[in-house]
C-alpha cells in the first residue's frame, strides 16, 4: 500500500543543506530590526510567535525527526507557564533565568516519567497515550483549585531579566527588553536544535523515523533515543511556555488542553514538518493568520480549520513544500 | 445502597450515549484505519439539531410523549453530512495516520463555528419535555423513565449493529473491507461505496447518540471537545477497533464518572485518565484489542 | 577467503547453534538445530520455503530466543540478547527484501551504522559532518561496495541492485565479525546477484569479515561460493556438508529445491 510520509521532505535535497538554518536565522535578523519599524501591536504578536516558534522546533525533533506525533505536547507548554506562574506569583522568584531553569527541569523531568511509559508505542497509540497525558495534566490544572487557581488561572508577574528589573508599562517591557531576550534565547535554542540535527545523534532520530527495524540491526538504540527526543523536545515546549505565559501575564488550563496540542500540529504542518525552519514558520504564519482572521470575523475557527482541511488535502507539506516545489519548477524541474 | 444505586443508573445512562458514539469511532477506525476527531462533532451536532427538532415538532403540535421518537430521526437524519465529509476524507485514506487525525481536527474546528453561528455561544437547552415520561423506581431510586429509554435504545442500537455485521450479507462484506480492503476490492467490493456506508453509519451513531443525551442537560459549544477525549478513553480502554471493546469501555467510563462526582468530584475525568494510562501500560491493545501495538 | 580447514577442529568456532528448537504453541519451527561456523567459513543454509530458514536467522540473530538450545557467538551465549547488542559484539544482518531508510543519502546511511560503531551518539551537539573519522570511514565503506559515486544520492531513488547493496553495506559498516545474509540477492536479475555476490566477497575479505552466513535460493550461487551448506526441511537438518558432495547427491537436491533446471526458473 502506498502512503506518503508525513515526516520526509518532498523533494529531497532540493535545496542546499545549509538553507533550513539559514532560513531561521535571516528570520530572526528581520525580527530583530522590527523594533524599528514595527507597531507596539505587531511586536506583541511576535512574542506569543517566540514562544510557539521555540516549542516548535523541539516539536518536530520528536515530530519531523523521530517520526513520533504526539498529541499531548502542550502539557509541556503548560508546565513552562504553570512554572513561571507558581514561581513568581507564590514563591517571589522574579529572576527569568531560574524561571527557565525550572521550567526545563520540569517539563525534562515529567517528559522522562511519561516517556518512558509513551515512547515503547508509535503512530496512533502513541498518540493517544500523549493525549491521555495531556489531558490528565488539564484536569489537575482545572480541577484543584487550591494548588491551580483552576479555571482562572494563575498570574505570572513581570520577572527580571539578568537580575535587572524593568520599570515603565507592560508593552514597553514587552516589547523592548523582554522582545529582544526572547529573540536571542531563540536565536540560541535554534542553533542548539541545528546542532542535534546535524548530528549523528540526530541521525539516528532519522534513521527511527526511516525504519525503526532496520535501524535497530545497526546498533541504533531505539527506545532511548526516542525517549531522548522526546525529553528535548518537552524542554523546548517548557521553555516555549514560560514565554507565552509572561507574555499575557497568566498562565491557564488551557494551554495544556488537547486541542492546544492540536494546533501545535497544525504549525508543524503549515510550515512543513519536513524541514529544519518549517514548523516555526508556520508559527508565525498561525499566529499571523489567527489574529488576521480574528480581526475580521467571530467565526476564525472556522477559517482556520478551513485552512487545514485545504492544507491537508491540497499541500500535506506545507508551505515549504510549496516553496521548493516552486523553487525547482524555476529550475526546470529536479 | 440507594446512593450505589444511584451512580450505577447515572453511570449506565452516561456510558449508553457514550457507547453510542465510541462505536461510531471503533467502526470507523476498524474499516477505514481513520480515528476520527471530529466524532465529538458530530455529536454536538445531534444535540444541537434534536433541540430544534423536537422545538419545531411540539410547535406543528406534536403531542410531547413523541419527542423521543423525534429525537432519533432527527439524528438519524442530521448523521447525513457524514457522506459529504466522506467525500473529502477519501482524499486521504492512503496517506499517513497524522493527516486524517490533522484533517478531523480541522473539521472539528469548523463545525464549533458553525454551532456558534446557528445556534449561539451560550448553551442550549430543550423545551421541557424530559419528563414527559414520568419517573420510575428502581430499587429504592426514583430516575426519569427517559434515561431508561435512552439506555434500552442504546441496547437496541448494539444488537441491531452486531446482528448487522455478523449476519447479514452487507456487514459480512463490510467486515471483509476491514480485513483487508484491497482483497475485497480484488473479490469486487465496491469499497469507496462501503467506507461511504461505514462513515455515515458511524457519523448517525454520533448523531443519535447527542441527541438522545440532550433532553438531561445541555448543548454547548464545549460538549465536541470534550466528548471527544472522553470517547477517545473508552476506545484505548476497550480496544482500538472492537465492538465489545465499546461497551465495556464506555461502562467503565460512565461509571467510574458517576462514581468520582458523587465521592471525589475534582476526580471527575482524572480518574478516567488514570484508568486509560493503567490500561495501555499494562495492557496496551486495550482490553479486547487485538496485539498490534 | 579461503576455509582455514587446517586450523578448524581444533580452534573454537566463531559461532554455532547448539540443539536450537524454536516452537510456537503445537508448532515446531526448528527441531534440534546444530551447526558451527569457523574462521574464514562461507556457510549457506539452504531448504524449501517453509524449511525454517528466516526462522533459524532470527534465532541465530538474537531476534527470537529459541525454546530450548543456545547459540553462541565468540564463545558466549546471545539467544535472544536483541539486534543492537548483537551490532556491538560483530555479528551484522542484511535482509531479504530490500531494507533501507528511504529518505536518507547513501552516505547517510551507511553513517547511522559507523556512528553506532565509533559510539558517537552521547553528545547530541558533535557535529557528524566535520568528524573527518567517520567520514573516512564511511567513504571507505562505500568504496569497498562500490557505492562511492552514490553517497550523496537518496537511498529511495537507487536501482534495486544499489539498494540491496546499501542494505549489505550497511551491514559492513559495523566491521562485524560475522555477516548474516538473508537472500542477499533476491529480487534482482541474474546479471546483477553475481555482480553483488562478487562486491560480497571481495568486501569481506577487505574488511576482515571472519566469516559469511547466508540464505539462499539461487543453487549457482550456492555451488559457487559456499564452502559448507546447510540443509533444512520441515524445520530440522537435512544435511551439514561441503557443495561438491551436496550437489552429488540427487536426493538432496530434489528434496531442497526440486529439481535443478526448475529451481532456476522460481527466481
Amino acid at each position: 500500500m502506498p502512503s506518503v510520509d508525513i515526516a520526509s521532505p518532498a523533494v529531497p535535497r532540493a535545496m542546499p543543506r545549509v538553507s533550513g538554518l539559514w532560513v531561521l536565522l535571516a528570520l530572526l535578523a528581520i525580527m530583530a530590526l522590527l523594533p524599528f519599524v514595527a507597531s507596539p501591536y505587531v511586536l506583541l504578536l511576535m512574542l506569543p510567535f517566540m514562544g510557539y516558534g521555540i516549542a516548535l522546533l523541539g516539536f518536530n525533533l520528536l515530530f519531523g525527526t523521530t517520526g513520533l506525533l504526539s498529541f499531548g505536547h502542550a502539557m509541556f507548554l503548560g508546565i513552562g507557564a504553570y512554572t513561571a506562574a507558581a514561581l513568581t506569583s507564590k514563591f517571589g522568584v522574579k529572576s527569568f533565568e531560574l524561571l527557565l531553569l525550572a521550567a526545563a527541569l520540569g517539563s525534562g523531568l515529567v517528559s522522562i516519567v511519561t516517556g518512558l511509559l509513551c515512547v515503547r508505542y508509535t503512530r496512533i497509540f502513541f498518540g493517544m497515550l500523549t493525549l491521555a497525558f495531556g489531558m490528565l495534566f488539564h484536569s489537575f490544572l482545572f480541577k484543584f483549585y487550591a494548588v491551580t487557581g483552576g479555571d482562572q488561572g494563575m498570574r505570572v508577574l513581570r520577572p527580571l531579566l539578568l537580575g535587572m528589573e524593568w520599570r515603565g508599562g507592560k508593552t514597553a517591557f514587552l516589547t523592548g527588553p523582554f522582545y529582544y531576550y526572547s529573540l536571542v534565547l531563540f536565536a540560541l535554542l535554534g542553533l542548539a536544535m541545528w546542532r542535534i540535527t546535524q548530528s549523528p545523534f540526530g541521525l539516528h532520530l532519522k534513521a527511527i523515523r526511516e525504519n525503526a527495524g532496520k535501524a535497530a540491526y545497526v546498533g541504533v538504540q531505539i527506545f532511548r533515543m526516542r525517549l531522548a527526543a522526546f525529553v528535548i523536545s518537552a524542554v523546548y515546549g517548557g521553555i516555549g511556555g514560560t514565554i507565552l505565559a509572561v507574555t499575557t501575564g497568566l498562565a491557564d488550563p488551557e494551554l495544556a488542553y488537547w486541542t492546544h496540542s492540536g494546533n501545535l500540529v497544525f504549525m508543524a504542518v503549515l510550515g512543513g514538518s519536513g524541514t529544519f525552519a518549517g514548523p516555526a514558520i508556520g508559527a508565525l504564519v498561525f499566529v499571523l493568520l489567527q489574529d488576521f482572521v480574528m480581526s475580521l470575523t467571530q467565526y476564525w475557527r472556522f477559517v482556520m480549520g478551513g485552512v487545514l482541511v485545504l492544507l491537508v488535502v491540497f499541500l500535506p507539506q506545507g508551505l515549504s513544500g510549496a516553496v521548493s516545489l516552486l523553487f525547482n519548477r524555476r529550475n526546470g524541474g529536479r | 445502597m440507594t446512593e450505589l444505586v444511584d451512580v450505577i443508573l447515572g453511570g449506565t445512562f452516561h456510558a449508553a450515549v457514550l457507547f453510542l458514539v465510541a462505536a461510531g469511532l471503533q467502526l470507523v477506525f476498524g474499516v477505514q484505519k481513520l480515528v476520527n476527531l471530529a466524532c465529538g462533532s458530530f455529536y454536538a451536532l445531534g444535540a444541537y439539531f434534536g433541540i430544534t427538532a423536537v422545538g419545531l415538532a411540539l410547535k406543528l403540535g406534536l403531542p410531547p410523549l413523541l419527542f423521543f421518537p423525534v429525537l432519533i430521526l432527527a439524528g438519524l437524519a442530521i448523521g447525513l453530512v457524514g457522506l459529504p465529509i466522506e467525500r473529502v476524507l477519501r482524499t486521504i485514506y492512503r496517506r499517513d495516520e497524522s493527516y486524517q487525525l490533522l484533517l478531523t481536527f480541522g473539521f472539528l474546528l469548523m463545525f464549533q463555528d458553525v454551532f456558534r453561528y446557528i445556534w449561539g455561544a451560550t448553551p442550549r437547552t430543550m423545551d421541557n419535555v424530559y419528563l414527559v415520561y414520568g419517573t420510575a423506581n428502581v430499587l429504592g431510586v426514583r430516575v426519569p423513565t427517559y434515561n431508561l429509554l435512552v439506555i434500552a435504545a442504546s441496547i437496541a442500537i448494539a444488537v441491531g449493529l452486531g446482528y448487522f455485521l455478523e449476519r447479514t450479507k452487507t456487514g459480512r462484506i463490510v467486515r471483509a473491507t476491514a480485513e483487508n480492503r484491497d482483497m475485497a476490492e480484488g473479490l469486487g467490493v465496491n469499497a469507496s461505496k462501503i467506507f461511504a456506508l461505514v462513515f455515515t453509519v458511524g457519523c448517525m451513531l454520533g448523531t443519535v447518540g447527542g441527541a438522545l443525551v440532550v433532553p438531561s442537560g445541555a448543548a454547548s459549544l464545549d460538549m465536541a471537545v470534550e466528548l471527544v477525549v472522553e470517547s477517545f478513553a473508552v476506545v484505548v480502554i476497550g480496544g482500538l477497533g472492537s465492538m465489545r471493546g465499546a461497551i465495556v469501555g464506555a461502562l467503565i467510563v460512565g461509571l467510574m464518572r458517576a462514581a468520582s462526582i458523587s465521592l471525589m468530584p475534582e476526580m471527575e475525568m482524572l480518574s478516567v485518565y488514570l484508568v486509560v494510562v493503567l490500561v495501555l501500560i499494562v495492557r496496551p491493545a486495550g482490553l479486547f484489542g487485538k496485539a498490534t501495538a | 577467503m579461503q576455509p582455514n580447514r587446517a586450523a578448524a577442529p581444533n580452534a573454537e568456532p566463531l559461532f554455532e547453534t547448539i540443539n536450537v528448537t524454536k516452537s510456537y504453541g503445537p508448532f515446531t519451527a526448528l527441531r534440534d538445530i546444530s551447526f558451527a561456523v569457523s574462521d574464514g567459513e562461507f556457510v549457506s543454509i539452504v531448504g524449501p520455503n517453509g524449511a525454517g530458514k528466516t526462522t533459524l536467522v532470527n534465532v541465530v540473530t538474537g531476534l527470537l530466543r529459541p525454546t530450548v538450545g543456545e547459540v553462541r557467538f565468540l564463545g558466549q551465549d546471545i539467544a535472544g540478547v536483541g539486534p543492537v547488542e548483537l551490532a556491538r559484539r560483530g555479528m551484522s544482518r542484511a535482509f531479504q527484501l530490500v531494507n533501507i531508510f528511504p529518505a536518507l543519502t547513501v552516505r547517510e546511511t551507511l553513517a547511522v551504522a559507523v556512528a553506532s560503531r565509533l559510539r558517537r551518539i552521547a553528545n547530541p551537539f558533535r557535529s557528524l559532518w566535520r568528524d573527518s573519522v567517520l567520514q573516512a570511514d564511511i567513504e571507505r565503506v562505500a568504496e569497498v561496495l562500490g557505492l562511492r559515486g552514490k553517497l550523496d544520492t537518496v537511498a529511495s531513488t537507487l536501482s534495486q541492485g544499489e539498494k540491496k547493496l546499501l542494505d549489505i553495506a550497511s551491514a559492513f559498516a559495523l566491521n562485524p565479525t560475522v555477516i548474516l545474509l538473508d537472500e542477499p540477492t533476491s529480487g534482482v536479475s541474474t546479471g546483477d546477484k553475481h555482480a553483488i555476490m562478487e562486491v560480497l566477497v571481495t568486501a569481506a575479505k577487505a574488511a576482515g569479515v571472519r566469516a559469511i552466513v547466508q540464505v539462499e535460493h539461487d543453487m549457482d550461487l550456492v555451488e559457487r561460493y559456499s564452502h559448507r551448506i546447510v540443509a533444512l526441511q520441515g524445520g530440522a537438518m537435512l544435511a551439514d556438508m561441503p557443495p561438491d558432495a551436496f550437489f552429488k547427491d540427487p536426493a538432496m537436491i530434489a528434496a531442497v529445491v526440486g529439481t535443478r533446471p526448475q529451481s532456476k526458473k522460481a527466481h
